[in-house]
């Protein structure tokens, strides 16, 4: 769990430049300048269709700007380098069928030459409550089992940067404390992460605020919530208000 | 926690050995769940209805031999058209690698192994040779069906003809599959593909116009009709043929690091989808995935706008008057009919004035393949019936797309003060009309190919009957239930195969008919309007199977 190597450590962990990206006529990210430097915990808000998700990709490398750059510790968006030290948790669990999720554990970490995955496999499972299913196929799993073996294959591998797009989603509460906690636990080895979310208790633990509104960046700063509102249009009023009664 | 890039040159192996350790556990977890029983099984029925196919194939071929006339423009010519054949499958493969085809993968791959730390184009070399495989191989069979069709009717040696069309099917597979991952690896932008595109079914234009053979495409043709030519023609025009498309394929694989995320995360999204809709035969959503696989989207701007419709005081087009003042009542107003049918008919031409440029052409395409197909069954290729048929039930299901949009949202038909029959049967009036515009183009190619007085007159008088019938058949595909038959596969497939079988015997019976009775002296015309005659009974009677079937399906009754 360790820092290895701190190599682009003096970079920003996340620069943008000039970045924007449209879908045909549709603009969905304006020109975008923004650093997240190593260590930060940036909550993204925004209502939907605001542009947090396409900013997610585009630094994941799964979708490329129109215009401008970006960059990770250095390395282009989508370059092996920064595909290294980039770690994605999408809004929706991707996961192979045929492959129980020790399997799919094994396979991340491999890929990411994660030599010490045995060890802290069990380390990720049990405190998300999945040291039971780790033999079993994704099929059998509920939307917030799905959410949270999600969260764990981010978490398997070792990063400088972890996206995390509504990762809260689907998550009761005890496991939405533990995710807080894991992304404290990575800001305080030295890795940014950058939340995206409709969910108070993001903001009033993240280091930095990002709210967007149609592809805008309107505020940039710290997070507090009256601050925030008053930068978000009247209909993004209810953003930040109050907490969202969990569903599932 | 922190990640090392710093030496990821080196990790490379490492990783790769993870994902090759990988797939070899899935194949053994896929080896485990497959009932050997039942793969060998479905390989006997296989095997069984194949050789019975290709006996019935060649059996059908019992026909005429070409003349010295059609000879002598098959050695002028033929290398050259062919050519053109490759061109325009070379140009179907750029459009689709600008697209992003190709190559489907899964989503986990996209997430987990695209993002990887990993050489994108050795994680997907292993996919894109199976697709050139497997491409290569469905060509060698095509190739082998277009070699028994030769050696029935050209002469040369069997073996020879077999080898060939196996090379020259497989080569054509190839090449299109290597341009579309040459255009989707190397990020060809879309104005540049139709360049290319237009280039290389020019240059294969011109060889056929100067009865010459200098495109590779052309050189493709060669080898193709190697046999005819073998004895005044060295093979080294084939060859270089040959040369170019291993090129391309080479091109196609050492280009896949540059594939474009975004497009392979969107198709794996639809390939998922697809499958499940082949799996249960839902015809529809196999055409509307595959449409947006294609990204053929209708245009945002229609080719042409429809005035508004004005409401009951509108100008009639026509108004006849008694001669003693416009004050009496006219003996005669037209106007435009207004109503239901009349909004029915507008919905439609909105719909095809929304057609993609792509759309537009391969309708044209198909029904001029119509066209020359039963120009080749009238010269006595019996088994182009088959093509022909196919090509006209492509089309028609293009053109019945208005009545699939009214099947996709069963509420807002049930709330129409129209019974949904009724509705549905009012649809089939505008597709109609587009339809007999392709039997006009299959009449216009045939004419340009040289077909006789007798066939034209045949193709202009099925013209109507088949549009019906083929509409009426695609219409009643859509709106097949995927899910009615599914603890009886067999009803299933009767469901699935039945409208096809129904236009490949509209449109084969009439032609055979009329060939058979020019033959004998007899008028095709005639033959061909009594047969007509009861395609158009069928089609009545599968229109209004098609009302009552959807109609039955509504959810709210009134």
């Amino acid at each position: 769990m360790t820092a290895t190597d701190r190599g682009g450590a003096d970079l920003p962990a996340l620069a943008a430049d000039g970045l924007r990206r449209e879908y045909d006529d549709l603009l969905a990210l304006a020109p975008l300048d923004l650093e997240v430097g190593p260590g930060e915990l940036v909550a993204l808000v925004g209502s939907n269709g605001a542009g947090k998700t396409t900013l997610l990709t585009l630094a994941a490398g799964l979708v490329e700007p129109s215009h401008g750059t970006i960059r990770i510790c250095g390395a282009l968006a989508g370059s092996l380098e920064a595909r290294a030290r980039t770690s994605y948790i999408p809004d929706t669990p991707v996961f192979y069928q045929d492959l129980s999720l020790n399997e799919h554990l094994e396979y991340i970490a491999r890929l990411h030459v994660a030599e010490d995955w045995r060890d802290r496999a069990p380390d990720l499972l049990e405190p998300l409550g999945l040291q039971q299913w780790g033999d079993k196929l994704p099929d059998q799993f509920s939307r917030g089992m799905r959410q949270k073996a999600s969260i764990a294959l981010g978490f398997i591998r070792p990063f400088s940067l972890l996206l995390a797009d509504e990762p809260f989603d689907g998550l009761d509460p005890p496991s939405r404390t533990v995710l807080v906690e894991m992304l404290q636990a990575a800001t305080a080895d030295g890795a940014a992460v950058i939340v995206s979310t409709h969910r108070t208790e993001v903001a009033d633990f993240s280091s930095r605020c990002l709210a967007l509104h149609d592809g805008q960046l309107v505020y940039d700063g710290p997070p507090d919530r009256s601050i925030i509102a008053g930068h978000l249009p009247p209909q993004d009023d209810g953003l930040l208000a109050a907490d969202v009664p969990e569903s599932g | 926690m922190i990640a090392d890039a710093s030496g990821w040159g080196a990790n490379q192996a490492s990783s790769l050995q993870a994902l090759r350790d990988l797939r070899s556990a899935r194949r053994r977890h896929y080896a485990a769940q497959v009932d050997w029983i039942e793969a060998g099984y479905r390989l006997y029925l296989g095997v069984i209805f194949g050789g019975w196919a290709l006996a019935l194939i060649s059996g059908a071929l019992a026909d005429v031999r070409v003349d010295s006339h059609a000879l002598a423009q098959i050695h002028q010519r033929g290398a050259a058209a062919l050519g053109l054949l490759v061109a325009v499958a070379v140009a179907a493969g750029l459009r689709s690698g600008g697209r992003g085809g190709p190559l489907v993968l899964e989503a986990p791959d996209v997430q987990h192994v695209l993002l990887a730390p990993v050489d994108r184009g050795a994680a997907l070399r292993g996919l894109a040779v199976r697709r050139l495989r497997t491409a290569g191989f469905l060509g060698v069979v095509l190739g082998l069906v277009a070699g028994i069709f030769a050696f029935r009717r050209l002469p040369g040696r069997p073996a020879e003809w077999l080898l060939c069309g196996a090379l020259f099917g497989a080569a054509v597979a190839v090449s299109a599959l290597s341009s579309a991952l040459i255009a989707s690896g190397r990020r060809f932008h879309r104005a540049a593909i139709w360049v290319l595109a237009a280039l290389i079914i020019g240059w294969s234009a011109a060889d056929w116009f100067g009865e010459r053979v200098t495109s590779p495409a052309s050189m493709l043709g060669a080898l193709a009709l190697w046999p005819l030519h073998r004895a005044n023609a060295s093979f080294v025009l084939p060859a270089a043929g040959l040369v170019v498309v291993t090129g391309a394929a080479v091109l196609g694989l050492t280009g896949l690091a540059g594939t474009s995320l975004e497009a392979a995360r969107r198709r794996a999204g639809l390939a998922a989808q697809l499958r499940f809709a082949v799996t249960t035969q839902d015809l529809r959503a196999i055409i509307l995935l595959r449409r947006q696989l294609a990204s053929e989207i209708p245009r945002r701007r229609p080719w042409l706008r429809l005035a508004p419709p004005d409401g009951p005081q509108r100008r009639p087009w026509l108004r006849l008057a008694p001669p003693d003042g416009p004050q009496r009542r006219p003996w005669l107003r037209l106007a435009p009919p207004n109503g239901p049918r009349n909004a029915i008919w507008r919905r439609d031409w909105q719909s095809f004035l929304r057609w993609p440029l792509v759309r537009v052409l391969r309708v044209g395409a198909l029904g001029a393949l119509a066209g020359l197909s039963l120009l080749a069954v009238w010269r006595g290729t019996t088994p182009l019936v088959l093509v022909a048929a196919f090509a006209l039930m492509v089309a028609a299901f293009d053109a019945v797309e208005p009545i699939g949009q009214e099947v996709d949202h069963p509420t807002l038909l049930a709330l129409l003060p129209v019974g949904a029959g009724q509705v549905v049967r009012q649809h089939l009036r505008a597709p109609t009309t587009v339809m007999a515009g392709v039997g006009l183009i299959a009449a216009v190619a045939a004419i340009v190919a040289g077909a006789p007085a007798g066939l034209i007159g045949v193709i202009v008088v099925m013209t109507v009957p088949t549009a019906l019938l083929s509409l009426s058949c695609a219409a009643l595909s859509v709106t097949n239930d995927p899910f009615a038959y599914v603890l009886a596969p067999e009803l299933g497939y009767f469901q699935t195969g039945l409208p096809v079988a129904l236009v490949v015997i509209g449109v084969g019976g009439p032609v055979l008919l009329a060939r058979q009775a020019a033959r004998h002296g007899a008028s095709p015309v005639g033959a061909a309007v009594a047969c007509e005659l009861a395609v158009f009974a069928v089609s009545l009677a599968v229109m209004a199977w098609l009302g009552s079937r959807v109609a039955a399906r509504v959810p709210v009754r009134s």
